[in-house]
């Protein structure tokens, strides 16, 4: 599975997830992004870099730190629910599926389109755009600017 | 693999089947089994290339993660090329480790040895001591990485001269791959060859 986010229970999933899994969670919640509480089942896998895979529990406080900023950033890019009226994005080429009446669509700066949850995953792992490979924090912030 | 693995995997197979490069001999994936983890993969030597004429034959293992981390993919083929390792068949390529990104798919990967096959990186090596002839002498090189060519991946060429000095190693005792990598590492100097087979 390339989920880096397993647990359904865990405040950080909704940032991925959005309202598809798991409850929302206040913002507050949300920040909080030390060690799930001892109790529960599965923990979390995170990929602080592209090749290092860890336990939720197992991070060094700069890697937690890392990916809070990464989930930040990646819930700063633009989502939508695929309608058929776009002409240019068909199918998603992380999991080379058409595009679905209702699937969640997030966009890229580069203007490539996938399905939120595959190209969440991807973003995780790697800040860049899996088409083109145009880095996508370099971009955002060009966005940010312009806007 | 009930995932996006799998589900990958059966499209970029067919994908592959259909492709230019598969009608034109160049490239070719099959399946290992039938749940999509594992497959044999097949590029042509490049024309113009010590490589040329060889057909080459690849393991390519789908971790669960995929497409969010590359296939691992190894030569099953013995080859003379300093991104690939001459004993395991480790491959050295920047899209099979930290270049990688979801988009690619098999025939990239293909494609792409293919291409390190045509235009190899001595600077960034998998085996230091093909890299050090490449760089060091090019054409002592070029022979051997023909020579293994022809006797590992089909390929045209043969060179008495080296088949002979493999021989003289054979009648010593020794077994012939073994004589070949020794002699392909000393540069076809039987003397030194024999040397590093004794000790
Ligand atoms: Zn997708
Ligand atoms: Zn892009």
């Amino acid at each position: 599975m390339g989920n880096c986010l397993k647990s359904p229970n865990t405040d950080d999933i909704s940032l991925l997830r959005g309202s598809d899994a798991g409850p929302e969670v206040s913002s507050e919640q949300s920040a909080n992004m030390g060690p799930p509480p001892p109790y529960q089942e599965s923990i979390p896998i995170y990929h602080p870099s592209p090749n290092v895979s860890r336990p939720a529990n197992q991070l060094t406080e700069e890697e937690q730190i890392k990916i809070a900023q990464r989930l930040g950033l990646i819930n700063h890019l633009p989502t939508g629910v695929f309608d058929g009226t776009s002409k240019k994005a068909k199918e998603c080429c992380i999991c080379m599926e058409e595009f679905l009446l209702g699937d969640m669509l997030r966009f890229l700066p580069c203007m490539h389109t996938y399905h939120k949850d595959c190209i969440d995953d991807w973003l995780m792992r790697s800040f860049i755009c899996p088409s083109c490979l145009e880095p996508v924090d370099a971009a955002l912030l060009t966005t940010y600017e312009t806007s | 693999m009930t995932n996006i693995a799998e589900a990958r995997i059966r499209r970029e197979f067919k994908e592959v089947v259909k492709s230019d490069e598969v009608a034109a001999c160049n490239i070719k994936v099959e399946l290992v089994n039938d749940t999509f983890n594992e497959l044999r993969g097949e590029i042509a030597g490049p024309p113009d290339t010590p490589y040329a004429g060889g057909q080459f034959h690849l393991e390519i293992k789908i971790p669960e993660t995929y497409p969010f981390n590359p296939p691992i993919v190894k030569f099953l083929t013995k080859i003379w090329h300093p991104n690939i390792s001459s004993v395991t068949g480790a491959i050295c390529l920047d899209i099979l480790k930290d270049q990688w990104a979801a988009a690619m798919t098999l025939r990239t990967v293909l494609l792409s040895l293919q291409a390190l096959l045509a235009a190899a990186e001595p600077d960034d090596p998998q085996d230091a001591v093909v890299a050090q002839q490449y760089k060091e002498n090019h054409s002592i090189f070029e022979k051997t990485a023909r020579h293994w060519t022809a006797v590992y991946a089909g390929g045209p060429k043969s060179y008495p001269d080296l088949d002979s000095k493999i021989l003289s190693l054979k009648t010593m005792g020794f077994e012939e791959h073994q004589a070949r990598a020794a002699l392909s590492s000393k540069g076809w100097d039987l003397e030194r060859a024999t040397e590093y087979l004794i000790n």
